[in-house]
C-alpha cells in the first residue's frame, strides 16, 4: 500500500501522473479523501511553497506541482462534496479597479487551493464594491487585493477602505504585488501583506488563524 | 540647462568603455497618464519635449517585435473600458481603451507543441519583415546630426515565449518539454536578427542594440539561473554575438529581481542593464562595485520615492545612487521604470535639475 508520504513527495517534484496513480492506490485502500487531501497533497504543496520562499525552485516548478495536485482533486472532489466536506477556510481574490494585470493574483490563487482554501476568484479589474458583495456572498475570511502597477495602488487603498468600512468581523484583507510594501499595507489599513506566492500562504493562514 | 562638451554618442560610448565623461547620460520613460498630467500643469507639448529638456542622449532606430500573424487584430468584444482582441500573436488580450497599462491576458492561441510545429512556427517564419529599413535610415540620419547614441530595439526570446505561449504554457514546458521551448525561442531570434539585418543592410551604422525581456518579478527570475543557462541563454548570446560582430553595444531590459543572474548576463556578453527595478530589490549601491566593471547600469531611480513627491528623499536616492554608479563609469539616468503619474511636473522638473547637478564628472 502506497503511503501519503509518497503522494506528498510526489506533488512537491510535480509528478502529475504519479499523484493520481498514487491518489488512487490510497483510494482503494481504503483511505478517506479528506485524508489524501490534507495529509497527502496539502503537505506537498507546503514543501513547495516553502522551497519557493528559498529560491530552490522556481515559478515553473510550483506551477508543475499544482497541476499535479488539480489533476489528483478531480478524483477527490466529487467525493469531498458528496460527503459535505469543505475547506476550512474561503477567500476571494483579485487584481483591484483599473488594474488588469493576472500573473500574480493566479499564483496566489493556486497556492491558497494548494493550502486547501476554498478561492473565489473575481478576476481583474474588480471594483471595491464587487469584492464586498463577494465577501459577504462567500462569508469570506480573507480578501486578498493584488496590484501591479503604481497606478493602481490608490484603487487598493479605496477598496481596504470599502471593506473595513462595511465592518466584516470575520474578515481578513490580505495586499500584494509587484509595487506593494509592508509600510504601503500597513498605511491603507491591510491585515497583511505578503511579497511572494509562498509567504502568501503563511500570512493568510496566520490571518486566519487570528479569527475568533 | 548647461552646455555640455561632448555629444550623447561620445558620451554613452565612453560610459561603455568606462573612460572619463563630462555628465552620465541621460534617458527616460513615462506612462502616458504621467504626460497627460504634466500637460495640465504647464508642460507645453508631449514627451519628446520633456526628453529635450532632460537633454537625453539615447535614439531609438526601430522597434522588432515578430509578429506570428501580421496584422490580425479581431475584436471580440468591448465594454465602456475595455476592449478584448484576438492579437498578431494569436493570443486573446484584455487591454484599456484609451489608457496605457499592462494587459489582461485571456487566452493564446498556442498551447502546444503540435500547435507550434503546424501553425505557429511556419507563420513566423513566412511572415514579412514588420521593421521598416528606410524609416529607420531616416531616423538614423536625423539622430546622427543630433549627436545622439543611436540604437536598434526589439524584444528577446523569453518575452517572445510568454506572448506567443503564455506564462503557464511555456513555464510548464520548461520543465516537461524544454526542446520545444528552444525551438520558439530559436526562431524568434532568427526571425528578430534578419529584421535588423535589413536596416544594417540600408547602410545604417547603429552604436547598440536594446532589447527586452521581463524575466524576472519582484521576488527573483521566472525560472532558475539554471534553466535560463539552459533553455533562453544561448539565444541571448546569440543576439549579443551578433551585435559584438557589428561593433555595437548591447544594452539589456528587464524588470524583475535578477541579481541572481548578473553574471550569467555578462558571459552572455550583455554590456549593460536597464532599468535596474528598486522595488524588486534591486540597488546598484549593492551591484555596481561587484558588477559595475563588466556590466553598465542605466536606471534604479526609484520611481516610488519619485511618487511621493519629497523632495528630499528623491535627493538623497539620486546623490546616492549616481554616486555608486559614477564611480565605475559606467552609469547613466533613467529611473527604475516608467516615471508614473503620482509625479508633479514641478516634482519632475526639480528631478532634472538633480540630474544635472550630481550627474557631472
Amino acid at each position: 500500500m502506497p503511503l501519503l508520504t509518497d503522494l506528498t513527495a510526489a506533488v512537491a517534484a510535480g509528478k502529475r501522473t504519479d499523484t493520481v496513480r498514487l491518489t488512487q492506490e490510497l483510494l482503494a485502500a481504503g483511505t478517506g479523501p479528506q485524508a489524501i487531501v490534507e495529509q497527502g497533497l496539502v503537505p506537498g504543496m507546503a514543501i513547495v511553497g516553502d522551497q519557493f520562499k528559498r529560491n530552490e525552485i522556481f515559478v515553473p516548478e510550483m506551477l508543475v506541482a499544482a497541476r499535479a495536485m488539480k489533476e489528483a482533486l478531480k478524483l477527490l472532489e466529487p467525493m469531498l462534496a458528496s460527503a459535505g466536506i469543505k475547506p476550512k477556510y474561503t477567500a476571494i481574490i483579485g487584481t483591484v479597479q483599473g488594474d488588469l494585470h493576472d500573473i500574480g493574483k493566479n499564483l496566489i490563487s493556486m497556492m491558497w487551493r494548494g493550502a486547501n482554501f476554498a478561492v473565489i476568484d473575481l478576476g481583474t479589474n474588480v471594483p471595491p464594491e464587487k469584492y464586498l458583495a463577494a465577501a459577504q456572498e462567500h462569508k469570506a475570511h480573507l480578501v486578498g487585493l493584488s496590484a501591479l502597477l503604481t497606478t493602481t495602488m490608490p484603487a487598493m487603498k479605496e477598496t481596504v477602505r470599502a471593506l473595513k468600512a462595511a465592518g466584516l468581523p470575520n474578515t481578513r484583507i490580505m495586499v500584494g504585488g509587484a509595487p506593494i510594501t509592508q509600510a504601503f499595507a500597513t498605511d491603507i489599513g491591510a491585515d497583511g501583506y505578503a511579497a511572494d506566492a509562498g509567504t502568501a500562504v503563511d500570512v493568510a493562514k496566520q490571518l486566519v488563524a487570528s479569527l475568533a | 540647462m548647461s552646455t555640455t562638451s561632448m555629444t550623447g554618442c561620445e558620451r554613452v560610448n565612453r560610459m561603455f568603455a568606462r573612460q572619463d565623461q563630462d555628465r552620465i547620460p541621460r534617458q527616460d520613460t513615462y506612462w502616458a497618464e504621467t504626460i497627460t498630467r504634466w500637460q495640465r500643469e504647464g508642460l507645453q507639448w508631449d514627451h519628446h519635449d520633456v526628453l529635450r529638456l532632460l537633454e537625453a542622449d539615447f535614439a531609438v532606430l526601430c522597434w522588432s517585435w515578430p509578429p506570428v500573424f501580421p496584422g490580425q487584430r479581431e475584436l471580440l468584444r468591448e465594454d465602456a473600458e475595455t476592449e478584448t482582441i484576438r492579437d498578431a500573436w494569436g493570443g486573446i488580450v484584455r487591454t484599456w481603451k484609451g489608457r496605457s497599462g499592462t494587459p489582461e491576458h485571456v487566452g493564446f492561441g498556442c498551447d502546444s507543441r503540435e500547435v507550434w510545429e503546424k501553425t505557429y512556427r511556419p507563420a513566423m517564419l513566412a511572415a514579412p519583415n514588420q521593421v521598416d529599413p528606410q524609416m529607420a535610415a531616416v531616423r538614423y540620419a536625423e539622430a546622427r546630426k543630433l549627436g545622439q547614441w543611436t540604437h536598434l530595439s526589439g524584444v528577446e526570446g523569453f518575452e517572445a515565449l510568454r506572448k506567443i505561449l503564455g506564462d503557464e504554457t511555456c513555464l510548464m514546458a520548461m520543465v516537461d518539454d524544454p526542446e520545444w521551448i528552444r525551438d520558439v525561442v530559436a526562431v524568434h531570434t532568427q526571425v528578430v536578427l534578419q529584421s535588423w539585418q535589413a536596416v544594417l543592410d540600408q547602410g545604417v551604422k547603429p552604436d547598440g542594440l536594446w532589447i527586452y525581456g521581463d524575466m524576472a518579478f519582484n521576488h527573483a527570475t521566472m525560472c532558475s539561473p539554471a534553466m535560463y543557462r539552459e533553455l533562453v541563454w544561448p539565444f541571448h548570446k546569440q543576439m549579443a554575438d551578433w551585435a559584438h560582430a557589428r561593433g555595437m553595444k548591447v544594452i539589456y531590459h528587464t524588470d524583475g529581481r535578477v541579481s541572481g543572474v548578473l553574471d550569467l548576463y555578462i558571459q552572455a556578453g550583455f554590456d549593460c542593464l536597464q532599468p535596474i527595478e528598486a522595488k524588486a530589490g534591486m540597488d546598484i549601491r549593492q551591484f555596481a562595485p561587484t558588477h559595475g566593471d563588466r556590466l553598465a547600469m542605466i536606471g534604479n531611480i526609484d520611481v516610488m520615492k519619485m511618487a511621493t513627491n519629497d523632495l528630499d528623499l528623491i535627493e538623497e536616492e539620486i546623490r546616492t545612487k549616481f554616486a555608486a554608479g559614477m564611480a565605475t563609469r559606467g552609469y547613466a539616468y533613467h529611473s527604475d521604470h516608467s516615471v508614473p503619474p503620482q509625479v508633479s511636473w514641478d516634482t519632475y522638473k526639480a528631478i532634472i535639475g538633480m540630474v544635472e547637478r550630481y550627474g557631472y564628472y
